[in-house]
């Protein structure tokens, strides 16, 4: 029970923090896979079923641009943040900076 | 490279028709990619085993189709595929047990209005499979009763790999299927109330008693070829049914019309008296030299379906004993 609950908490703070670093890492262009990659090698773990929606998610609503472009002689699909994504992740960053400041305190 | 595409296969049908092609395509890509990386990292192909701890770590298809669903209160997104497709398996058939009950209705020899009385109650029918269906679903996701999957399901399982050819879609079929029902009950409340058949005609002509004679093998023929098609909407894929279905609708067609053929007085004057009698032969001489016509395409039909059936075994227990 007591771990069903903490595993269900984790999953809860994970995700906006996830938003944020998916967000700050397609400041450059990436494909699916090596945005995976690049997160994973900064310590965020994130599977394919939750990485894939989560960027049409964030395309659906504006914030991530992508195109379909052949590298290595396959075709992949490319990501990288909108005008509007932009600005949010600006917004977000000094939210999560605030908030962080804030529990250190309190922690 | 086979589970693969066997994995998407499975992902693209639990997915929305408008995003199959390209969340497959991205997913292809992802797991080709991996597949790349871990190769080059040994310096040798991947084996089949290893592929498929790759696929099982994805998490099972419907598993992961589902998280590409919007989150909905009532049906949460881990059942949500599972229950679009019990409902539209328990609307489907619902609609045979209506088809069913309007054939029934009509071999039983009942008037027209009470075969389509059936026809017109398949709404209150759907709305209330719609209910049951939704309530149990509900109740599942209230209770917290969860398809555990992620951790049990076997990519050995998924299923192989379909043809490209486009089987028929369910629309398809169930126009299909309603046109065959309505079809059905026209033609076998005709046989006993004619003036369904001929209309105003029926002062003049009536068909003989061959007709009447032949109501059994007319319903066979309805109940077959309508099973069939109620069959093939709960899986538009069974291209063995459909070649079954084939056979047995020319066999039946061909002893139709070889009785047919040999019965003179297919057609008969409403007044045997009148020089309409000479009129009605001329009409019966012309049926049957039509009907030996048809009679002649069934049998190439026949033996067309019959070697297609063969063929598609032959070549299925070929498939099987090489293993693939």
């Amino acid at each position: 029970m007591n771990s069903e609950v903490l595993e269900n908490l984790r999953l809860e703070l994970r995700r906006g923090c996830l938003i944020l670093a998916v967000l700050a890492e397609l400041r450059t262009e990436r494909y699916g896979y090596t945005l995976r990659k690049a997160l994973s090698e900064q310590g965020m773990e994130i599977d394919e079923g939750t990485l894939y929606p989560l960027l049409r998610r964030l395309e659906s609503q504006g914030l991530l641009i992508s195109e379909w472009r052949e590298e290595d002689k396959r075709n992949k699909r490319f990501y990288r943040l909108s005008p509007e994504g932009k600005v949010i992740l600006k917004q977000l960053s000094a939210e999560w900076k605030g908030i962080n400041a804030s529990l250190d305190g309190i922690l | 490279m086979d589970w693969i595409e066997r994995y998407l296969q499975a992902v693209k049908f639990a997915l929305p028709k408008s995003q199959q092609d390209d969340i497959t395509r991205e997913l292809r890509d992802s797991i080709l990619s991996q597949i790349d990386e871990r190769e080059s990292a040994l310096g040798r192909a991947l084996t089949e085993d290893e592929q498929l701890e790759l696929l099982k770590k994805m998490g099972s298809p419907t598993q992961l189709a589902s998280r590409y669903s919007p989150a909905r209160a009532l049906i949460g997104s881990a059942i949500l595929p599972i229950y679009w497709k019990v409902l539209k398996a328990a609307l489907m058939i619902a609609v045979v047990v209506v088809a069913a009950t309007c054939i029934a209705i009509a071999a039983a020899g009942r008037p027209l209005r009470d075969s389509l009385h059936a026809l017109l109650n398949y709404p209150n029918l759907a709305i209330t499979v719609f209910a049951w269906v939704t309530l149990a679903f509900a109740a599942l996701e209230f209770f917290g009763a969860k398809f555990c999957v992620s951790d049990r399901w076997d990519p050995r399982q998924l299923p192989p790999l379909t043809k490209e050819r486009r089987p028929p879609s369910r629309a398809e079929l169930i126009t299909q299927l309603l046109i065959q029902t309505v079809f059905a009950v026209w033609w076998l409340t005709g046989l006993h109330d004619q003036r369904l058949i001929f209309g105003p005609g029926i002062q003049f002509l009536h068909f003989g008693p061959i007709w009447l004679s032949l109501f059994p093998l007319f319903l066979v023929a309805a109940i077959v070829d309508i099973s069939f098609t109620g069959a093939m909407l709960f899986n538009p894929q069974w291209n063995r049914g459909r070649r079954i279905s084939r056979v047995i609708m020319s066999a039946l067609g061909l002893v139709i019309l070889l009785i047919l053929l040999q019965t003179p007085e297919l057609l008969s004057p409403a007044h045997p008296e009148t020089q309409a009698q000479s009129q009605v032969n001329a009409i019966n001489s012309a049926l049957h030299l039509g009907l030996l016509v048809v009679a002649i395409i069934n049998v190439i039909n026949l033996a067309v379906a019959a070697t297609k059936l063969v063929v598609a075994k032959v070549g299925g227990a070929r498939r099987v004993a090489a293993g693939s």
